[in-house]
């Protein structure tokens, strides 16, 4: 009789290892496809902005892009895994963990977690970098918009990141701050980056005229543009599905260590995206901008993934998608060439679902004790991350310009940039263009917007 | 030339085989930092050779 309760008690630890092992491989193997899918995301952003860039440029904007990419990869190995665990506080840095000689940043037997969280973070900052990358199309340079990709994906959201997407942030822990789909700690900080260089970057040569009126800057590929937009919205469920955490045997937790779903995000992303494509309809009737309106949609209901009716996401959605549009006009009319609308459609849609969150999602209860979800604390974060952005991108691209890293001269710009720096043609065969219309919406900008 | 720090699975945890030391994980890193950031430099001289030359 005790040999078999021996022998029972064997093989149930054998099946407990068993079933441990087989959730923690589970895991990983989730996150592992979460960072396969965003890649999506930056070869949707690397379409679009090829697609909006004029034939002069499209070969260099493509490979500012994709080396945007490949900086991002080591320079977050560097430094970014360590400032997201070290930094959680605030400044200076609470600890020393994350540091690329450790010996779970490397192949380690005893550790399934380490390398597939840093490797769908470096993701994440390779779409904020994307996200700054097509704004400043067809005039930076490459060095200093490099320094620039570097600064944000790798210091400056994460950064973000580390106080408010984080189980110990001092934004959850002060304020209750919740953002579970990365409105404001990605979309926010990236888009108010961008701002933050345009203003010293200034426009493409001929975007203004003399008297402040603006001309359009038309994509030269604009079924491209739109299948890019598309291509970001398959790479956002790899995106948000990395922004929830696989709990074997267990509910799900979002990043805060809420219980939560993955059918949830399905509800709201879903939702708010079809909310946005609506609301840019009706406001614009323009392809670019109802793709766009996708993405508005998404970051609109993006802070309360988790929590939202799915008609809330939809109107939040619809909500931004009509109003985004505006702050591109409005933009445009105080002298700042935002390519493809990157600060309206990241900073502002990431903002309205910051403080949506407050409102639709007041009072929420957050874990050990902290504060719940509030409007207040959902306007200090929204603050946090747009002073985040705004500031150090203001401050490196006015030193990079005065050191002259930043723009192209304006006789480049004319000549285009593909025949100056790129060793091959992006149409060999000459590319000739159909007839032309040069009307634009009602409302809208004239350039097109990701 | 054998470059494994195991000879067995037992027990092992971190496995970097070649830098299964400090210093050679130092030398490595250094000389990744220096790809990483040294390429930007050699991008500033390129891009404004090619801009001088247009």
């Amino acid at each position: 009789m005790e040999q078999e309760i021996a022998a029972l008690t064997e093989r149930l630890a054998a099946l407990e290892g068993a079933s441990g092992m087989s959730g923690t491989i589970n895991s990983e193997i989730f996150y592992w496809w979460c960072t396969a899918l965003m890649i999506a995301i930056h070869a949707g952003f690397l379409a679009y902005e090829m697609g909006a860039s004029r034939v002069k440029n499209v070969l260099a904007s493509g490979i500012k892009n994709i080396l945007a990419f490949a900086f991002m990869v080591p320079t977050f190995y560097f430094f970014g895994w360590y400032i997201y665990n070290s930094f959680y506080e605030g400044l200076p840095p609470s600890g020393a963990v994350g540091l690329p000689w450790e010996a779970s940043m490397g192949p380690n037997l005893t550790d399934n977690a380490t390398g597939i969280f840093w490797a769908a973070f470096t993701l994440f900052a390779a779409t904020t970098a994307s996200i700054f990358s097509g704004a400043v199309i067809e005039r930076i340079q490459t060095a200093g918009f490099l320094i620039l990709a570097i600064l944000l994906g790798s210091v400056v959201w994460i950064l973000g990141g580390a106080w408010g997407w984080h189980p110990t942030g001092w934004l959850l822990t002060e304020f209750g701050y919740h953002d579970v789909g990365a409105a404001g700690v990605v979309h926010m900080v990236a888009g108010f980056f961008a701002l933050g260089v345009l203003i010293n970057l200034g426009p493409r040569v001929g975007k203004f005229n003399s008297d402040g009126s603006a001309n359009a800057i038309f994509a030269h590929n604009v079924p491209f543009t739109i299948t890019g937009l598309m291509l970001i919205i398959v790479g956002f469920f790899g995106f948000l599905g990395g922004c929830i955490i696989y709990m074997p045997g267990e509910q799900w937790i979002n990043i805060y260590g809420q219980p939560t779903t993955l059918s949830a995000f399905a509800f709201n992303t879903l939702m708010g995206m079809a909310g946005g494509i609506i609301g840019a309809w009706v406001k614009t009737r323009d392809p670019f901008w109802m793709m766009s309106g996708a993405l508005i949609g998404i970051f609109a209901a993006a802070s309360g993934l988790d929590v939202y009716y799915p008609p809330v996401a939809f109107v939040l959605g619809t909500f931004g998608g009509f109003v985004v549009p505006m702050v591109a006009v409005q933009l445009e009319k105080m002298g700042i060439d935002d390519a493809v609308g990157a600060f309206p459609v990241h900073g502002i849609g990431g903002m309205i679902g910051v403080l949506a969150c407050g409102v639709f999602a007041g009072g929420y209860p957050n874990i050990d004790g902290y504060p719940p979800v509030s409007l207040w604390g959902q306007l200090v974060g929204a603050t946090t991350m747009g002073v985040l952005g705004f500031v150090p991108g203001f401050l490196v691209s006015f030193l990079l310009n005065a050191m002259g890293l930043l723009r192209v001269p304006d006789h480049i710009q004319e000549m285009g940039l593909d025949i100056v720096k790129v060793p091959v043609s992006a149409y060999p065969e000459n590319y000739t263009p159909g007839p032309v219309s040069v009307a634009t919406p009602s409302g809208a900008a004239a350039a097109p917007a990701e | 030339m054998n470059t494994s720090p195991i000879d067995s699975w037992d027990g092992a945890e971190a496995v970097f085989t070649y830098a299964d030391n400090p210093a050679m994980m130092g030398l490595f890193l250094l000389v990744a930092l220096a790809i990483t950031f040294g390429t930007i430099i050699i991008a500033a001289v390129h891009e404004k050779h090619a801009y001088n030359n247009h």
